[in-house]
């Protein structure tokens, strides 16, 4: 039996031959209808389910924490002494030939790690002082210094990590993970979505769209203020009491329907009806974070109910505050979420984009605002899923889509000012952290030269990452694959150039 | 029971092998169309047509590669399988010999190998791909008449799988499906009453064709299937994702439609309307198809690379759209499976290379366009009066100064201005300033000075609005001026003789910029007349020793203005006097002049603000000859990293001979344009295009296409289930003029589309998903009809039509993109229940109840929308405050209706008859909500206010509330989601 969920089961034979037709090519169609006609209640879907090539899964799920605009790796993750020695003096030319920036101008100058490292844990892992919690649980985590992408604008470099193309109109990891593996909660969509920082990650909702799969595994954004999925309240004044009886009559209606057509997709209807109505009371429920005891609440930085003047700001930057509860609320939730069977959990929080132009967007006034208002979270999650036993099999995934260079920003500034300090996009060398499902702890993964631009050792793709990932999943990356206009599309992408990182496998 | 295909008559057997449902090969005897599937999906990928990836040297696309003698045999020997290289190989069982490799990602299957052995044995009868092949007409039996020839080549296949068509489905059925399918609308209950009682039913059924493809509904209805295509959305896509107006082309569709536009036409405007003789404007407008592709506005990108990608954006779906096929592959190598290689890729892409759009922020170049009727009408007049009012006021600065003899405007001999700033005299003596608006400047004047005694000179400046105005100074948006200070000098016939000023006034000074400053030797101080600069001003400046002048001479006036932000003077005027200097103080202007300008200066905002409110439109715009760019290949799709140089051209494999330009100097003088592509696009002898649309139409109609994957019509596309069909539908379509009207109404004549829409069990294993036409298709409707419908059926629709998107409600907060401060306000009035096609569509963030139902955001193009039936559509249709305000427009019309309100409400939604056994479902509802709500007067009033009604008078909020929830029951109700 295919682990796949019963939600999918609730699709109907025509949905699923669409989806076969596509998926595996008019040969599988044909032994697809072979099988199908052998069955007898064309009502009742079988369990037929795109022929994936599965693999024993490390991870069951994932919670994706992205902070969108990318965290400078120098001064969370990265200790890198010898730009102290070089601070503020010209950048080696080697580091500007032939390299393309978002802002920087001319020559920029070296810019020091503007925090204090120190090693933590029994791995001895190097961390800021910004990060004083995650610091604490370190040694669960494997973090990836050496990180490498070949975008360097936000949109299209988060594209690129969440889809496998720069570009719009590829199917989110989420997407495919739902489409591979479904959900283990049929009244909760497989794929949620939660954000904070007050705005929207800059590639929009395609970061956690379907692409060319069908809309039906897109990541659903599950909100904290007002219906936690949009239109899932009941109009004021219908009492659940009265959208049953509604709902029956509907029902009836339906069933009367379905006697005179005979078709199957009236059937999933009814069921689909019902399956909304469950929903309706599930949702609320997973979502309610006052069902927490105060001691979980105070682990993770949580607070009920809260809503944040910098969610609705139109420059939400300047309203952060180190002990805004939005970010730790959605890590509370994603722990929720997935303990109650949502197969893929991503997290955006905006804000992290720090190059010192502009008030609310420096190294060394905003960052640690920003961290002060993750870290305890974060580091929260992680306690809290090893404490419930659920680590071992919930893969976390922390990271941006890119990270910052060595040199301070040079396009609005030249000389550093308090508030005012910025490094632009770096997408030679970054850093991600992995932690539970199938990753081995306390591991710092490659290395970079001693300014921390380029990998020396081991370097890491987004390829690989994907890869690394989709194999954790027990989704095979090289054949988890989709027929779409005439291409085998994987999240790999077209070439076999992505690894699975066995060495960072426990 | 599948037939023995070998007892079947040869046509059929054609046919057959191209189906899809018949499980296992038998005996039988292989179609080279199947064999040709199995290597393409199997072997092409190493053996095809991608030189870069190609194994052994061996290729199986080309026949006379598969036959040629290489050292180790010949790969395919006609009727000789054990000689045959490819079935040793395929049949072997060493791992180190067997094709496919063991680690491939598909492996053929026993029976493919089998198939491919009988293919051999039988001949190896080679076959090109069924697309590829020249379009031939089919020839229905007799002479069918409209409407029968599809229902021959429907019933030719039924006949082989045991199948019929099903019965006639009735009137009302019948005429929902057809306003549905044409119109994207419900027909009225009457509109279906009177078909149902039309004696002749054939005939009512023509006419009744007739007049919904006329109906101005229609272009909406199918507009909507070409921005899916040309993916329309009202923003510009990315980070910012900001604003891009887009609507006039839209609204030129939706009439284009309308006007039943020939295919051919409407492609080579939308591709090439620009490169069109004697272009319209229209026809520029079409263009706009291609520039709906995204922009990118993030900070530190780089234009050069979006605009790349917007290029190659275009090559995609033009060939996506027109011929189906899938080309995104060869940007990077040669196609595995198609012909197309990467060189042809870029030689598509050198034909669109060659236009001015460089992924700006402003969009440039863009058309400027009428907005609608009253806003034209409101520019005219506009203009009109700015006109009459820079008329007037020249009149009557011309009369006051001619009302004041005491001064003399001396002749202006010539003038001298800083950094390309030109002076020029004017018939009044006064000089108007034009050409380059540097931020500080000096000017110097010579004038003819007569004969006499002079006690002071004057400046004027003017603020009229004839040339760049209104204002005194030429900077737009500050025409404030700084003079910062004034100098005469006396020409003589050695060194000039600079003349003293003093006692200067003026009829107007800003604080702190008094006119003594223009006097002071500072240039840092000087007369400025903020915040009055768009009125007209004067000053006056006393010679400190009278001048005498025996002869005329030559007086040299030097005005100096240093403040920068080009606050310099625009139109002015220098005169002199010889009355006693004291005595004469400047005038403020005339109070006719004062109130002239005044108003001129207000006409000229309104103006302006009409103006810009004018739509721009982002379009193509061909590069002139002399800037046309070069193109390279991209080297694995990397921009960065340019290849060898391709010329345009078109690909090798599709040009068919009849379709070369002309002659071979043509095509040496010239390579091909846009229009070029656009005319071999839709050449007779393209064999892809009429076929694809005419696929593309039918699945529009049918829910499902003759070929399902609408967007492939290569290799690995699904093969067509009625070829015959498909090619009969794609000549009619191209030889009756490519109108689209036509072929729907034989679509619509046929027994096929009337049948009903029931099934059986028995039909539904034969026929499970419709694609042999055993019965008529039933589909869930698309998000915007579905929205169409439920607002038609509740009375609440708007018919406006045109014009800028609009935003009806929808959740609050959605909107929350990075640096973009733009919000949506949900739309009060007739803007909140206009049709889905006018909704705004913002490309990261597209209306939510559309995507629920599988619309697209419009970022790439959507050839097709695959259909989902999840449980966030029911919370849509039960909650979506849309569809709550439907209920309740519909509640009000169904308690109106008394008792028979049930049936009323049945009857406008699902437009047949309703038994009354059938409405007892919902009459309990009603009855037992009532009950509940009489004791629950809160509850009820909370329902009808998101309902946004109230009730009649004398009718309870509890009866009223009752009658909200039954209609929103049913406008949820499967048979009403659906089309059938």
């Amino acid at each position: 039996m295919h682990p796949l969920s019963e939600y999918c089961q609730l699709q109907t034979r025509r949905h699923l031959l669409q989806t076969a037709g596509l998926g595996i090519g008019s040969m599988a169609v044909q032994s697809l209808l072979a099988a199908d006609s052998s069955t007898s209640a064309a009502t009742s879907p079988t369990s037929a389910a795109p022929p994936l090539p599965f693999l024993a899964p490390r991870a069951k799920r994932v919670i994706y924490l992205h902070m969108a605009g990318s965290p400078s790796q120098l001064e969370l993750f990265e200790h890198k002494p010898a730009l102290r020695k070089l601070h503020l003096q010209d950048c080696p030319p080697s580091f500007l030939e032939g390299k393309r920036f978002a802002f920087i101008r001319g020559v920029p100058k070296i810019l020091a790690g503007q925090f204090n490292f120190r090693q933590y844990g029994q791995s001895g892992q190097w961390i800021s002082e910004l990060l004083p919690h995650f610091a604490g649980v370190s040694d669960r985590a494997c973090v990836i210094r050496t990180m490498q992408t070949d975008q360097f604008n936000h949109a299209p470099s988060q594209l690129f990590i969440h889809t496998g193309s720069p570009r719009l109109g590829n199917p989110s990891l989420g997407a495919w993970t739902a489409w591979g593996l479904g959900t283990a909660n049929q009244n909760l969509p497989a794929f949620v979505v939660l954000l904070s920082g007050g705005k929207t990650p800059d590639a929009g909702k395609s970061l956690w769209g379907s692409g060319f799969l069908p809309s039906v595994h897109q990541g659903v954004n599950c909100r904290t203020d007002g219906d936690p999925v949009l239109y899932l309240g009941d109009p004021g004044g219908m009492d659940r009491s009265m959208r049953r009886r509604m709902l029956d009559a509907i029902a009836e209606m339906n069933a009367a329907e379905l006697a005179r057509s005979g078709d199957p997709e009236t059937q999933t209807r009814i069921a689909q009806y019902e399956l909304a109505f469950r929903m309706q009371a599930a949702v609320p429920e997973v979502m309610d974070l006052s069902r927490e005891p105060k001691h979980i609440l105070d682990m993770y930085g949580a607070q009920p109910g809260y809503v944040s003047p910098a969610e609705s700001a139109d420059d939400p930057r300047v309203l952060y505050r180190g002990d805004d509860p939005t970010f730790a609320n959605n890590c509370l939730l994603a722990r929720r979420l997935v303990e109650s069977g949502v197969r893929f959990v991503q997290l955006y929080d905006w804000g992290w984009d720090h190059h010192g132009s502009s008030p609310g967007e420096s190294i060394d006034e905003t960052l640690p605002i920003k961290c002060q208002a993750a870290d305890r979270a974060m580091a929260a999650l992680i306690r809290d899923l090893e404490q419930r036993g659920l680590l071992d099999e919930t893969l976390i995934v922390w990271g941006g889509e890119f990270g910052r260079t060595p040199m301070m920003q040079n396009n609005v500034r030249t000389e550093l000012k308090k508030g005012f300090v910025g490094r632009d996009h770096h997408p030679h060398a970054f850093t991600m952290w992995l932690a539970g499902g199938g990753i081995r702890g306390g591991l710092a993964w490659g290395q970079t030269d001693e300014f921390g631009y380029y990998p020396i050792e081991n370097p890491v793709s987004v390829r690989d990452l994907q890869a690394t990932i989709l194999h954790l999943l027990g989704l095979d990356p090289y054949r988890f694959s989709y027929l779409y206009q005439g291409l085998e599309n994987r999240l790999i992408g077209p070439t076999d150039e992505g690894r699975i990182l066995q060495q960072i496998l426990a | 029971m599948t037939p023995r295909l070998s007892t079947l008559p040869l046509p059929l057997i054609l046919v057959a092998s191209l189906c899809c449902s018949r499980p296992g090969f038998g005996d039988d005897a292989v179609s080279p169309a199947d064999a040709l599937r199995v290597l393409s999906a199997k072997c092409f990928a190493c053996h095809g047509p991608d030189e870069s990836q190609r194994k052994g040297d061996l290729r199986l696309d080309r026949e006379a590669d598969a036959r040629a003698v290489r050292t180790s045999g010949v790969a395919i020997v006609s009727g000789d399988p054990a000689a045959s290289l490819i079935i040793q190989r395929i049949e072997s069982t060493d791992p180190d010999i067997v094709m496919p490799p063991p680690d491939a990602p598909h492996g053929l299957s026993d029976a493919e190998k089998q198939l491919l052995r009988r293919w051999v044995q039988q001949g190896a009868v080679w076959s090109g791909h069924w697309s590829f092949q020249p379009l031939l007409r089919p020839q229905p039996a007799g002479n069918p008449g409209d409407g029968q020839a599809i229902d021959q080549f429907v019933q030719a296949h039924h006949a082989a799988l045991g199948l019929k068509l099903s019965p006639p489905a009735t009137p009302h059925k019948l005429v929902r499906r057809l306003f549905l399918d044409a119109i994207g609308l419900p027909p009225t209950p009457a509109e279906a009453d009177a078909f149902a009682a039309a004696p002749d039913k054939a005939a009512a059924w023509e006419k009744l064709i007739d007049e919904v493809l006329a109906r101005p509904e229609f272009g909406e209805h199918w507009a909507r299937m070409w921005l899916d295509l040309a993916r329309y959305a009202d923003t510009k896509g990315y980070e910012k994702d900001l604003g891009r107006t887009v609507w006039p082309w839209r609204d030129w569709l939706v009439q284009a439609l309308n006007n039943d536009t020939p295919l051919d036409q409407l492609t080579r405007e939308m591709l090439a309307g620009d490169l069109l003789p004697n272009a319209t404007p229209e026809q520029q407008l079409a263009t706009a198809f291609h520039r709906q592709t995204m922009s990118n506005d993030e900070g530190g990108t780089d234009d050069e690379e979006f605009r790349i990608v917007a290029v190659k954006d275009r090559v995609d779906t033009t060939l996506q759209v027109w011929m189906g096929l899938t080309v995104g592959c060869a940007k990077c190598h040669s196609h595995k499976y198609d012909p197309i290689s990467q060189h042809d890729y870029y030689s598509l892409f050198a034909i669109w290379n060659q236009t001015q759009d460089t992924d700006r922020y402003d969009d440039a170049p863009t058309l400027e366009v009428p907005g609608g009727l009253v806003e034209q009408q409101q520019l005219t007049a506009a203009r009109e009066t700015v006109q009459q009012l820079q008329a007037k006021l020249a009149a009557a600065e011309e009369s006051e100064s001619a009302a004041d003899p005491r001064w003399i405007a001396p002749e202006v001999i010539d003038t001298a201005a800083d950094d390309g700033a030109v002076l020029q005299a004017r018939p009044d003596s006064s000089v108007l300033v034009t050409g380059k608006s540097p931020p500080e400047n000096v000017y110097i004047l010579r004038l003819q000075l007569p004969q006499g005694q002079w006690t002071a000179i004057r400046l004027q400046a003017f603020a009229d609005a004839a040339v760049g105005g209104p204002g005194v100074g030429r900077n737009p948006a500050d025409p404030n001026f700084v003079l910062s200070e004034i100098e005469l000098a006396l020409e003589t016939s050695t060194t000039p003789q600079s003349l003293r000023l003093h006692q200067p006034r003026a009829d107007f000074e800003q604080a702190g910029w008094p006119v003594t400053a223009a006097l002071d030797g500072d240039l840092k101080t000087g007369w400025a007349v903020s915040p009055r600069q768009r009125e007209n001003h004067a000053a006056i400046f006393s010679f400190t020793e009278p001048l005498q002048t025996a002869a005329p001479a030559v007086l040299r006036v030097t005005l100096r203005q240093h403040y920068g932000n080009s606050l310099t003077l625009r139109r002015f005027r220098l005169s002199l006097t010889s009355e006693p200097a004291a005595e004469i103080t400047p005038q403020p202007a005339s109070p006719e002049v004062r109130s002239l300008t005044e108003k001129l200066a207000e006409a000229v905002r309104q103006r302006d603000a009409l103006q810009a409110k004018r739509p721009k439109v982002p379009v193509m715009v061909a590069l002139s000859a002399d800037r046309q760019r070069e193109t390279r290949l991209h080297r694995r799709g990397n921009f960065l990293d340019p290849g060898e140089t391709v010329t345009a051209g078109l690909p090798a494999a599709f040009v068919p001979s009849t379709n070369r330009p002309s002659s071979a100097a043509e095509i040496n003088s010239s390579p091909p344009t846009r229009l070029d592509a656009a005319n071999w696009l839709m050449a007779p002898d393209n064999p892809l295009t009429a076929r694809v649309w005419a696929n593309r139409i039918w699945a529009r109609v049918f829910g499902l296409g003759i070929v399902e994957t609408e967007e492939d019509f290569g290799l690995l596309g699904s093969p067509p289930s009625h070829p015959q069909l498909l090619d009969w539908l794609a000549c009619e379509y191209r030889d009756r003029g490519w109108s689209l009207k036509q072929l729907l109404r034989q679509i619509f004549l046929s027994r096929v589309y009337q049948q009903d829409s029931a099934t059986t069990p028995q039909l539904l294993e034969a026929d499970p998903r419709t694609a042999w036409l055993s019965r008529s298709p039933r589909y869930r409707l698309s998000a915007e009809v579905l929205r169409d419908q439920t607002l038609a059926a509740s009375g609440l629709l708007s018919r406006k039509k045109g014009g800028p998107p609009v935003m009806p409600p929808q959740p609050d907060g959605l909107w929350r993109s990075t640096y973009n401060g733009q919000k949506w306000v949900n739309a009060e009035g007739e803007d909140r229940f206009r049709r889905a096609l006018y909704t705004y569509l913002k490309r990261t963030t597209p209306y939510p109840a559309f995507t629920t139902f599988d619309g697209g955001s419009g970022e790439v193009c959507q050839i097709r929308r695959i259909r989902t039936n999840t449980p966030l559509q029911a919370l849509v249709s039960l909650n979506d405050p849309v569809n709550l305000e439907a209920a309740g427009a519909l509640a009000l019309r169904m308690q109106a209706a008394g008792t028979g309100g049930i049936e009323f409400g049945l009857r406008q939604t699902l437009i047949r008859p309703a038994a009354p056994a059938e409405q007892q479902p919902l009459i309990s509802l009603q009855r037992d909500v009532a009950t509940q709500l009489t004791s629950s007067p809160e509850q009820a009033a909370a329902l009808l206010q998101a309902a946004r009604i109230q009730p009649p008078p004398d009718v309870t909020d509890a009866e009223m509330a009752a009658w909200v929830v039954t209609a929103s029951a049913i406008l949820n109700l499967d048979e009403f989601l659906t089309r059938n």
